[in-house]
């Protein structure tokens, strides 16, 4: 079973749960202080009591919210943005050096002032998941729409198309295949938005539970709410990856 | 008719011209034909490579005015010409490169073009598929009456598909050098074509005068 390539997820879930056991057999034998690192079982008790007592539902609610919004309203205005400057060369030269800046610096620092100008609430998150999108995507369509394979356009100039099919046949499709391809960093980006920015300041929201935790001293709070992150994520990431399998199925 | 001549000499402007995706740079293009009647097959297939196979076809169709369905059912109808009955529902990317070929073909050829231009089309073919698909154009050139004007810098696909031959001068401002007429009767099957006894000297004759205008170098031929 050591060789086969097939059982490699068989092997990967056994040493993990090696590791798990190893870490609560620690626990309990008090070889690990609980304030700082609480055992398999106390963080699986602190989930327990998360979901049991339900108030877990607002603060997973929030967060969706604000990484949902984000992912959305970034991907609309990164293509429209993308396409504007990719057609239209004096908006490209206003607005690449201005995205290059934003590529260039972690756009999670923005996160204090989008809580000044909009308030604790659902918007400040938002709009920092929002930015970290829009940008991304904007470079993939920018980048991509000027790559457009020559090509497939006199093809469809030699076949008797219009400008609009040209748009229809060519660039609407080309667009639509790079941002599927970047759509997973794009909803890891919107979660890390609204994480963020819920963590600078909020009432609620799986960030706002980590800045709780943090200053209440429950590390298996904390663990917890990691955990739940990942999960969220990779469900996330999944369901990401489908819909670009189905939807890029030509490739 | 084929256009044969070293590269550089402007082979594939020239097609470029006649079907108006560039400006000739002095002179003009004259032509009795509207540009929906002339079809241009390119070396690359670039077919929509999130388009099916008959979706593909059918583009060109919809363009000229056709409605979807009337579209498809032509689009299939010619794929089957081409043999490629039943693959319709394939992306071009699980075709070979063969039968991407008769694909872009069957696109072409779908919008019934008085004038097909062909820019060496068959290059990237493997020997025997593109044996079979120049075969299988020239029968299909023959049934549709349609005129072929063929850039080429194979001297042996230019006589057995042509009439005529025209040489190219090396580039710029080349002109027609020369001008060959192929004594082989038609219809004609290419392949057996070569092996026609007027098919040898006429190939030698070609093969002089190009590698004399190329300097005598036969490797820059192309």
């Amino acid at each position: 079973m050591w060789r086969n390539p097939r059982l490699a997820i068989l092997r990967q879930t056994f040493v993990l749960a090696v590791l798990i056991a190893l870490w609560e057999m620690a626990g309990r034998a008090h070889l690990l202080n609980p304030l700082y690192m609480p055992s398999p079982s106390q963080i699986a008790a602190a989930l327990g009591e998360l979901f049991g007592s339900g108030r877990i539902w607002p603060h997973l609610e929030a967060t969706f919210a604000a990484a949902l919004g984000g992912l959305a309203i970034g991907i609309v205005v990164g293509i429209v943005l993308g396409v504007a400057s990719a057609l239209l060369p004096f908006l490209a030269e206003l607005l690449e050096p201005v995205m290059t800046v934003l590529n260039a610096v972690p756009r999670v620092v923005l996160a204090p002032l989008f809580v000044i100008w909009m308030g604790v609430g659902l918007a400040s998150k938002v709009a920092l998941s929002f930015i970290l999108v829009a940008v991304l995507i904007f470079f993939t369509v920018f980048g991509g729409i000027r790559q457009v394979d020559r090509r497939l356009v006199e093809r469809i100039v030699t076949l008797g198309g219009t400008r609009w099919s040209l748009v229809r046949h060519v660039y609407l499709p080309s667009v639509a295949a790079w941002v599927l391809g970047s759509l997973k960093v794009a909803v890891g980006f919107a979660f890390t938005g609204a994480v963020v920015g819920e963590f600078v300041a909020a009432s609620r929201g799986l960030g706002y539970l980590m800045s709780f935790a943090q200053s209440t001293f429950n590390c298996a709070l904390m663990f917890a709410v990691i955990f739940l992150i990942l999960v969220v994520v990779l469900v996330i990431f999944a369901a990401a990856g489908r819909l670009e399998k189905y939807l890029l199925r030509w490739s | 008719m084929s256009l044969v001549g070293p590269s550089g000499s402007g082979k594939s402007s020239l097609l470029r011209a006649v079907i108006g995706l560039q400006e000739p740079l002095a002179g003009s293009v004259e032509t009795e034909l509207p540009p929906s009647d002339i079809g241009i097959l390119f070396q690359d297939d670039a077919l929509l490579p999130w388009k099916t196979a008959r979706d593909n076809v059918a583009l060109g169709l919809t363009f000229h005015g056709l409605d979807r369905p009337s579209a498809l059912d032509r689009a299939d109808l010619w794929l089957e010409r081409l043999g490629l009955g039943g693959l319709g529902g394939r992306y071009p990317r699980h075709l070979s490169g063969g039968q991407r070929k008769r694909v872009a073909l069957a696109q072409v050829l779908a919008l019934t073009p008085t004038l097909l231009l062909m820019d060496e089309p068959f290059a990237s073919l493997d020997a025997i598929v593109r044996a079979r698909i120049i075969q299988e154009v020239a029968e299909l050139v023959e049934r549709e009456r349609i005129s072929v004007l063929l850039v080429t810098h194979d001297l042996e696909e230019a006589i057995s598909l042509s009439d005529t031959v025209y040489l190219l001068s090396q580039g710029p401002r080349a002109q027609i050098m020369r001008q060959y007429e192929v004594p082989i009767p038609r219809p004609r099957d290419p392949v057996r074509a070569r092996t026609h006894p007027a098919f040898a000297p006429l190939y030698d004759k070609l093969w002089s005068d190009l590698s004399r205008e190329v300097g005598g170098g036969a490797r820059a031929v192309a």
